[in-house]
């Protein structure tokens, strides 16, 4: 009698915790205890976050402004009143790297999400449904893909012209793809599970099925695949404004600043135009993937154990 | 085998038939007129008005979209890839001119990604959980965040600059002319462009080999008392080499890719750096012409890794 009364109380709790959603959240919850237990991961958080204020507050941290040109003081090696030296037109470079980074990184991820939300808005509904819609959209993603990704940017490039937002609509153009095949080869695997067929013997509609049901189920995959590919844009951002190609030479970018290293001159005698830009860039990349990594660690199941 | 190769070369055809088209469609978006890709820009500009139109009319530029894009069709698989609009030169010109010095860095950077990625790879999967293993695990990571270029100009500034080994950049001097007189020249760049190439398969080989590694036929192969070189090497091995092909292949559109910004780098005159220059000056029919030849040239680098995958695994063959 007594076990029974304590066995029902236990389970009124459990009934009453999952009610109010508190059971809910701990798989996320574990997920996010699992990323703080990698080091790497970590330490890559923090890298990031340091980097991500850094740019956002430019305007409180930095005393000059990148835009200045200031003929007297050009190619001025650090000092106390220019951490990162100056540049050929005597431009702040610390001022730069901190409003460059607002730019890049907006590009980087804001590419990334856009990509994200065309190939998995895709490829969510198309995987699910299956049919004609799923082979229209597989053929175009092949043909997207069969470009080497820098060539079609670079042909988008020459035919739209440069300016921040038809970047970002390129990456969006030329990213979408291994983000939508993702997405799909998730929706074709959750297709296949016991509650799919429950929801459709309910009558649910095929967009609710797709988008309320199926994809929570693919968040992890897609948190990964977002975070490696903000890694790749802002890598592919830096390497088209170092051609000259990207974002427009007068606003501050990390790329655009990396520019002026193509003369052997700077190269050779004023390192911190191009050392100390360089070195943000890579660490800030690197920080991603180590985050990505983590994700990936974190939320896969067969990494689990 | 061969129907198996066959119909991977039949998958082809409708979709470069479809990329031609769009790279046609483009072409013709683009401003610009048809004529002036299409014979000399100097002889172009000799003819008057009238001889013009009536080019126009003889090369078939008056009729239908389709028709058109037939003709260019026809052309191009002639050979005939048009002229660059800012230089007058013919494509198929420019092609012979430019491609042996991107094929001789890319076959080099491919050689150096796969031969020193599969090694480290291997070691760091045979020495598992050792400070070795961790360190190159840390190395790969830092070799896909690096953007390339960096690292390329770091190697410029510290071997060329102040150490004075290798030249800045360049390929042809004159007197120079054998492979073995340019590799001093080649080697820098085939060094920095399979760097991040280099790191992937790397990670991934060590993936494949540790997988390979806790299989049943490993323990087996130990059991009967093959020495452990022959365990690792014969058995784990060869069987961690598929995927990792197939790595190489998916990573080929980087190195293509990383030619482009690296050939710069290092004024390398191959045909990314007349892809950069063509698209700064907006010469339209050399950008979409080498934009369909990258293409033409991935295609078939993934069916030669498809053959490559079927032969070492009969697996796929059956698919």
């Amino acid at each position: 009698m007594s076990t029974s009364a304590a066995l029902n109380r236990r389970f009124d709790k459990l009934k009453a915790l999952e009610e109010s959603g508190k059971l809910k959240s701990r798989g996320s919850g574990r997920a996010f205890r699992k990323l703080l237990s990698n080091r790497l991961a970590v330490l890559g958080l923090v890298m990031f976050t340091i980097i991500l204020l850094a740019s956002v507050f430019a305007p409180l941290i930095a005393e000059h402004d990148p835009l200045r040109v200031d003929l007297r003081s050009r190619l001025l090696p650090p000092s106390a009143e220019h951490w990162f030296g100056t540049d050929m037109t005597g431009r702040d470079v610390f001022a730069r790297v901190l409003y460059g980074g607002r730019i890049s990184i907006l590009v980087g991820l804001g590419s990334a999400l856009l990509a994200a939300v065309v190939g998995v808005g895709i490829g969510c509904y198309t995987g699910y449904k299956g049919g004609w819609i799923d082979t229209v959209a597989l053929r175009t993603s092949e043909i997207f893909m069969s470009f080497p990704q820098l060539i079609l940017v670079l042909m988008l490039v020459a035919i739209v012209g440069q300016s921040l937002v038809n970047l970002i609509l390129i990456f969006v153009v030329t990213g979408w793809g291994p983000m939508y095949r993702m997405a799909r080869a998730r929706m074709l695997s959750i297709r296949e599970e016991e509650f799919v067929q429950a929801l459709e013997s309910f009558g649910v509609g095929s967009i609710r099925i797709a988008y309320k049901h199926m994809l929570p189920n693919a968040l992890g995959p897609i948190m990964v695949n977002i975070t490696l590919t903000t890694a790749m844009f802002i890598l592919a951002e830096a390497g088209l404004s170092f051609l000259g190609l990207g974002v427009p030479l007068q606003i501050p970018t990390w790329g655009n600043i990396l520019n002026a290293a193509q003369d052997l001159r700077i190269l050779q005698n004023y390192w911190w135009i191009w050392l100390p830009v360089g070195l943000v860039i890579s660490s800030f990349v690197l920080a991603v993937n180590f985050i990505g990594d983590g994700l990936r660690d974190s939320t896969d199941p067969t990494m689990q154990g | 085998m061969l129907t198996y190769t066959l119909r991977r070369i039949m998958i082809l055809i409708p979709m470069l038939l479809v990329i031609s088209f769009l790279v046609y469609l483009g072409l013709e978006l683009t401003p610009g007129d048809a004529v002036e890709y299409m014979i000399p820009p100097d002889v172009a500009n000799t003819l008057s008005r009238e001889a013009l139109d009536e080019l126009r009319e003889a090369l078939g530029l008056n009729k239908s979209f389709l028709e058109r894009y037939w003709i260019w069709l026809t052309n191009v698989l002639q050979g005939n890839f048009g002229h660059s609009t800012s230089g007058g030169v013919p494509i198929s010109q420019i092609f012979l001119d430019r491609l042996p010095a991107t094929i001789e860095l890319s076959i080099l950077a491919l050689f150096f990604s796969t031969v020193i990625g599969c090694t480290l790879g291997t070691i760091s999967a045979l020495r598992r959980g050792s400070a070795s293993d961790s360190l190159l695990t840390v190395a790969g990571m830092l070799g896909v965040s690096i953007p390339e270029f960096f690292f390329g100009l770091v190697a410029i500034l510290t071997f060329a600059l102040n150490l004075a080994w290798l030249p800045v950049g360049g390929r042809l001097l004159p007197g120079y002319e054998t492979l073995w007189d340019r590799l001093p020249n080649l080697i820098l760049p085939a060094l920095v462009l399979s760097l991040m190439m280099t790191a992937g398969v790397m990670r991934y080989s060590r993936a494949a080999m540790l997988d390979a590694l806790s299989r049943e036929y490993i323990r087996t192969a130990r059991a009967k008392g093959l020495p452990e070189w022959r365990v690792n090497f014969v058995h784990g091995f060869r069987t961690a080499l598929t995927p990792v092909i197939v790595l190489i292949g998916f990573r080929l559109p980087t190195l293509i890719g990383g030619s482009v910004i690296i050939e710069q780098v290092f004024q390398w005159p191959g045909v990314g750096n007349e892809f950069v220059t063509a698209v700064r000056s907006q010469d339209y029919p050399l950008v979409m012409m080498i934009a369909l030849f990258s293409v033409l040239a991935m295609l078939l680098a993934s069916l030669i890794i498809d053959i490559l995958t079927a032969l070492i695994d009969p697996r796929v063959r059956l698919e």
